[in-house]
């Protein structure tokens, strides 16, 4: 099946999110689309899959032109969307999961779950998806939920999958996997449109390649003719660069020091098993490791977030083990969060309200007992001058900024403040090529300028990018330490190490 | 890099990021296009149900004529929205700050209760303190004693993680048996009466009328001043003071908030405390300025009543104010209902209630009446 | 129905006031039971009504959903009533300090005394002990199980002035036969009983009827308005030899037709009578402040006919209760202690 687009126009009030676009999706191609965050991808794809109608253009399937006026047109048409957040009910069976919403019924509407589930199967066996049926998606790994989001839209016989982001959640050796399934996809005759920002993985998956910026496409080509600075280049509008460009730095004295740090969690399980680790001044340590192997703690631990059961945890000096969030902040902590959402911004407050979420009560921002807005609102304004966070005014909610500007935000409330350790956890994930290339180069700086840098990411090559020494995470306990000054550390024997292999031989 | 021009770029950059946002339509409709239509449709639709109760049309155009006289047509009237919204308005304050802060505080009722027993037992237990003093004591007994069994619930909550909705209706339940035991006592039950009512708030212990130099029949007191007194310093407390920012950051996002180091327990405790103050405030003025009195329920389900208040003024203490005198104007405007038309006080009843819900349904007038709106888009930005 | 037909009333009223607005005009304001509450507030009503009939004036009512509305609504009807009732002694306070303030302005409130009395407030108070003794004698003569019941609404004295007679008239009962009848609920000396501590929640009355029943009382006395019409309902259900019931106020087995033969018998407290009274005065002049007592003597207070146990009630027993009646009225017997 074939979709074309012809010159569609989608206005929001005074914004163009899609200007006069024209795409080609074939049956049995896989199509890469190419976009920063708020080019337009999504609402490209939300006018494919029905939920908006355009407001000039046409759709046409096989050469006929259809209208789709609701969210279920798309689907009924074949044209199936795997979300970036899975849309799966935790304590349902897979089965249960895949039928939701069109289930098979037999005589008076009783619920014929074996015909599901035999279905599933069918499935399942044609493009080598592996998801067991009968498993509760709660028990599953995000790997596999993703497959079962495939499933869903094969149950429903699209023959076009459209996936948004489908990697951003996933570890190295799972996108591995995954790209098979979409070759077995493709080989069906699907037609798959892959969103993503991440270019090397358009490069090795796609057989063209469309970029949208600014609701237009900008470049239209051949992976094979392409390279991952051509495609930034259209993306971004100017050339990107894509090394960290950092130079040695200056290892000083010991900022961070833990020394057998245990955390335990409600069943007294062990969450982090006996974790030492050092971070110096002007030096920058990653810890790689796939997600749920105890990183989130390590960070909640060294902010003062969780409180911890045994161990020391020294900060410049200074016993910290038993301080608090705000002391430790005090005293030069930074900290970027993992989920800006969750912990880094209040999203209905004002970028102003933002910028001093954890420094309002500091005498630069008070007047006895009361906050000095003006204070506040002005330093705010310097500081998104400083990091480039593109708003038109401080007074808007914080929410209403996409999502590189909101982590932009965050990283300049953490470091435009003196600090001495920076901890930043998945500083750049879901973040666009510019963003992500801005925030390096400020974590960079971070250290240039003498303050310890600890990132937390799994995105192994933004470790690789920044860190000087690498420190490996497997559950819960630190196994391998790799110095990576120059990047002269093994990309494969870090895979490894997270993946487990290295057990029994930690540094 | 710091030469003229470019700082002169930065100024004007940082000028463009300070200046504020007009006041948008969106804001204006929200604010006075909704609440009158909502009026409307909720006279329509209540004008429907009189009909079909038998009442007649001319009756039905008195009673809505009424409403509107009664509510604000004369001097009376203004005095008599006003004083049904003082105690209203306090109370709804202190709810507001709760939700605000994340705390659905339904105890809003014992708080006043207590607050305002207090409130009687202290100005008669000092008869002989003069006028502004011990007025100003009651108040100051009632906010105590309010925000200290507020508090109890914020502790609990605070150590325990027990849930504030369930324990301050316990708390209600509690309050409500405590003050009839409370009016019982000799100490406090007045003479020669076998029901449980308080002795009287001693003449200096009471909240002045302001105009019964005109009418003595007009019930205004300073508990006006009160009221907008309150509405100023909560206004303050949540978007001038450090606690506020913490209380209003813990409301919108308590992991940001913890995050950023803001003490949980303090914060719930501290809020609960204050809207604790307010209710018990609200119930002082109720009874140092009307009633003169407690007996059992003489609360009259206020602190309930506050909580529709509090979420119709979008827990905002302008919109509470506004509330509370939307809410006045109909208890006294229903009374003129029923004097004039009438029309039963059940009914007065249905049609109040329906004017709450069509304001605090914008969506509802907004579908009702989508030619008073500026068409809203499908969806929004990619 | 009784929503209805108020509503209708109202309106009607209404067309009424508008084309003749200079008749004198007779106001009522409810306490928080309502206009329909089967007691007291209905009662009064309708010497308003039975006034409105005979004389030809207007009337009208306003009530009273919260404390704080009693003075309010007394304001509101300034100006435009000759006279204006207030039924019951809650609203005590609110109908002083209205006085005050409005000296021109004829006031009665129905269950309330004032000490001194006021120059334009009549106090309308009922000596229902003597009707209620009358009843306390009746149904120990009745009773079965030799107990009997009674509970009231909030512990004030126009409710526990029934409580008191009808104990002290089973007692009379017992010191006349010798018998051993007592009275659960209520304790004349000591002043504490049962209370559902509302006047509203005929939950509480079945509640209570049901506790009494289980401690072998088989005639109940409730004294709380309309919460006695739960304690009817089990009346109902259980049957008639198992639990009766005596109503208060008027006459139940009128205003609660549908459980009428589960009323042995009504103290009735005439407030209908005392209402009209005090309308009357007012339209002829005679009004002065002061009090209006009901007793046996002048009918302000009485027992009902004995309804579906007319024939039940023996006629010994009838006649000690119509001699007691005579004996009450002439001095020779004088009731409590």
């Amino acid at each position: 099946m074939d979709v074309e687009l012809r010159g569609i126009t989608k206005r929001f009030g005074p914004v163009v999110a899609n200007d006069n676009v024209n795409m080609m999706i074939r049956g049995g191609e896989v199509l890469g689309l190419l976009g920063e965050n708020g080019a337009g991808k999504s609402t490209m794809m939300n006018i494919l899959s029905g939920l908006y109608s355009p407001d000039e253009g046409e759709i046409l399937i096989d050469g006929k032109p259809v209208s789709f006026d609701g969210p279920g047109d798309g689907i009924a048409a074949g044209i199936g969307m795997v979300h970036q957040h899975f849309m799966l009910v935790p304590v349902f069976t897979v089965a249960e999961n895949v039928v939701l919403g069109v289930e098979p019924t037999g005589p008076l509407g009783y619920l014929d779950l074996k015909k599901a589930r035999a279905q599933v199967d069918a499935i399942n066996k044609q493009y080598g998806l592996h998801v067991p049926a009968d498993a509760l998606i709660e028990d599953l790994p995000v790997g596999i939920q993703q497959r079962v989001e495939i499933l869903k839209v094969l149950f429903r016989e699209a023959d076009v999958l459209i996936l948004d982001e489908p990697t951003a959640v996933l570890t190295p050796q799972e996108v591995e996997e995954f790209f098979a399934i979409v070759n077995s996809l493709k080989e069906a005759g699907k037609a798959i449109v892959f969103i993503t920002h991440k270019l090397h993985e358009i490069l090795a998956i796609s057989d063209r390649i469309n970029v949208l910026r600014q609701g237009r496409i900008t470049g239209e080509g051949d992976p094979k003719t392409l390279d991952e600075a051509k495609l930034a280049e259209m993306m971004v509008g100017r050339p990107v660069s894509f090394t960290v460009s950092k130079g040695a730095g200056t290892r000083g004295r010991v900022m961070l020091e833990m020394s057998d740090v245990i955390m335990l969690d409600v069943t007294d399980e062990r969450l982090l098993d006996h974790v030492s680790l050092k971070v110096h001044s002007g030096e920058v340590v990653g810890v790689a490791g796939v997600q749920g192997n105890g990183q989130t703690e390590l960070v909640e631990a060294i902010t003062g977030l969780e409180r911890v059961a045994s161990g020391k945890i020294i900060f410049d000096g200074e016993d910290i083990t038993h301080a608090s969030v705000r002391d430790r902040h005090r005293r030069g902590m930074a900290h970027i969060p993992e989920d800006r959402h969750r912990d880094g911004m209040i999203s209905p407050f004002t970028i102003a309200e933002n910028m001093v979420l954890n420094s309002y009560y500091e005498p630069t921002y008070t007047r006895g007992m009361a906050i000095d807005w003006s204070a506040v609102q002005e330093t705010a304004a310097k500081y998104c001058l400083d990091f480039d966070v593109r708003t038109p005014s401080v007074f808007l909610p914080a929410g209403n900024l996409s999502g590189g500007n909101q982590q932009k935000m965050v990283v300049a409330r953490e470091l435009e403040r003196q600090t001495k350790l920076v901890v930043a956890s998945q500083p750049t994930r879901g973040l666009d090529v510019g963003s992500i290339e801005y925030i390096h180069a400020r974590l960079i700086d971070a250290r240039d300028e003498g303050d310890g840098v600890l990132i937390v990411s799994s995105e192994l090559d933004e470790i690789m990018g920044l860190a000087d020494r690498i420190l490996v995470m497997f559950e819960g306990r630190i196994v391998a330490e790799f110095d990576n000054t120059d990047g002269k550390a093994d990309r494969n024997a870090v895979g490894l190490a997270m993946a487990g292999a290295h057990q029994g031989a930690a540094a | 890099m710091t030469d003229g021009k470019d700082l002169q770029k930065v100024n004007e950059d940082m000028r463009k990021l300070l200046a504020r946002a007009a006041f948008g339509r969106g804001n204006f409709e929200d604010l006075f296009v909704v609440p009158v239509f909502a009026v409307v449709a909720a006279l329509v639709l209540g004008a429907l149900i009189m009909l079909a109760t038998g009442v007649d049309l001319p009756t039905i155009g008195r009673s809505f004529v009424a409403l509107a006289v009664g509510s604000a047509g004369s001097l009376n009237a203004v005095s008599e929205t006003l004083t049904a919204a003082i105690p209203l308005v306090l109370a709804g304050l202190g709810l507001g700050l709760g939700f605000r802060a994340g705390l659905f505080n339904i105890g809003a009722e014992g708080q006043l209760l207590l607050g305002g027993t207090a409130a009687v037992v202290f100005t008669f237990s000092f008869p002989s303190l003069p006028f502004p003093i011990l007025m100003l004591f009651g108040l100051l007994t009632g906010a105590l004693v309010g925000a200290a069994y507020a508090s109890i619930a914020g502790i609990l909550k605070a150590t325990t993680g027990a849930h504030e909705v369930i324990t301050t209706i316990m708390l209600n339940l509690i309050s409500i048996r405590l003050l009839e035991y409370i009016l019982r006592q000799p100490y406090i039950q007045r003479e020669g009466r076998a029901d449980p009512v308080s002795k009287s708030v001693p003449d200096a212990g009471q909240l002045p009328r302001l105009l019964d130099w005109l009418d003595p029949n007009l019930r205004l007191h300073a508990g006006v001043f009160l009221m907008l007194l309150a509405v100023a310093f909560v206004w303050w407390l949540l978007f001038r003071s450090k606690i506020g920012f913490a209380f209003r950051a813990s409301g919108a996002n308590p992991d940001a908030a913890r995050y950023a180091g803001m003490r949980s327990g303090l914060v719930i405790v501290a809020a609960m405390a204050t809207a604790g103050a307010l209710a018990g405030l609200a119930g002082a003025a109720q009874v140092q300025g009307v009633l003169g009195r407690a007996s059992p329920g003489f609360s009259a389900q206020m602190g309930f009543d506050a909580i529709a208040l509090a979420l119709l003024g979008r827990s905002h203490p302008v919109g509470i104010l506004f509330a509370g005198i939307l809410f006045g104007g109909l208890e006294a405007g229903g009374r003129q209902m029923q004097v004039d038309a009438g029309v039963s006080i059940d009914l007065i009843s249905i049609i109040q209630a329906l004017i709450i819900v069509f304001i605090a349904a914008p969506l509802l007038v907004r579908a009702i009446f989508p030619w008073g709106f500026r068409k809203i888009t499908k969806g929004g930005k990619a | 129905m009784t929503f209805l037909t108020k509503t209708g009333l109202a309106a009607a009223l209404l067309v009424g006031s508008v084309s003749a607005a200079s008749a004198f005009t007779a106001c009522q304001v409810t306490d928080t039971g309502g206009i329909d509450d089967a007691g007291f507030n209905q009662t009064a009503w309708k010497g308003v009504q039975d006034s409105i009939e005979e004389y030809g004036i207007e009337g009208r009512f306003l009530e009273s959903q919260a404390e704080a509305d009693y003075e309010a609504n007394l304001n509101s009807l300034l100006g435009s009533c000759d006279v204006i009732v207030t039924v019951g002694f809650l609203m005590g306070d609110a109908t002083a300090a209205a006085a005050a303030a409005n000296p021109d302005q004829k006031y009665s409130i129905v269950d309330f005394a004032y000490d001194p009395t006021i120059p334009n407030v009549v106090g309308q108070v009922y000596a229902t002990d003597q009707a209620a003794f009358l009843a306390g004698y009746l149904a120990a003569g009745m009773t079965e199980t030799g107990v009997l019941g009674t509970f009231g609404g909030i512990n004030i004295p126009p409710v526990t002035i029934f409580m008191d007679g009808f104990v002290h008239g089973a007692n009379h009962y017992n010191s006349v036969h010798g018998t051993e009848v007592s009275v659960l609920g209520w304790n004349p000396e000591s002043k504490e009983g049962l209370f559902t501590g509302n006047f509203d929640s005929l939950d509480d009355g079945r509640a209570f009827a049901q506790n009494l029943y289980d401690e072998g009382a088989d005639i109940v006395l409730p004294v709380a308005g309309p919460v006695g019409l739960g304690s009817a309902s089990l009346a109902n259900e259980l049957g008639t030899d198992e639990l009766k019931i005596i109503g208060v106020d008027a006459d139940q087995t009128q205003t609660d037709p549908d459980r009428a033969h589960v009323y042995l018998t009504s103290v009735l407290k005439r407030m209908d009578a005392t209402v009209q009274a005090v309308i009357k005065a007012a339209m002829d002049d005679t009004f002065e402040g002061g009090l209006i007592v009901g007793t046996l003597e002048n009918g302000g207070v009485g027992l009902a006919p004995f309804g579906a146990f007319e024939d039940a009630v023996p006629a010994e027993l009838k006649a000690e209760i119509e001699e007691i009646r005579a004996a009450i009225i002439d001095g020779s017997l004088t009731i409590g202690g």
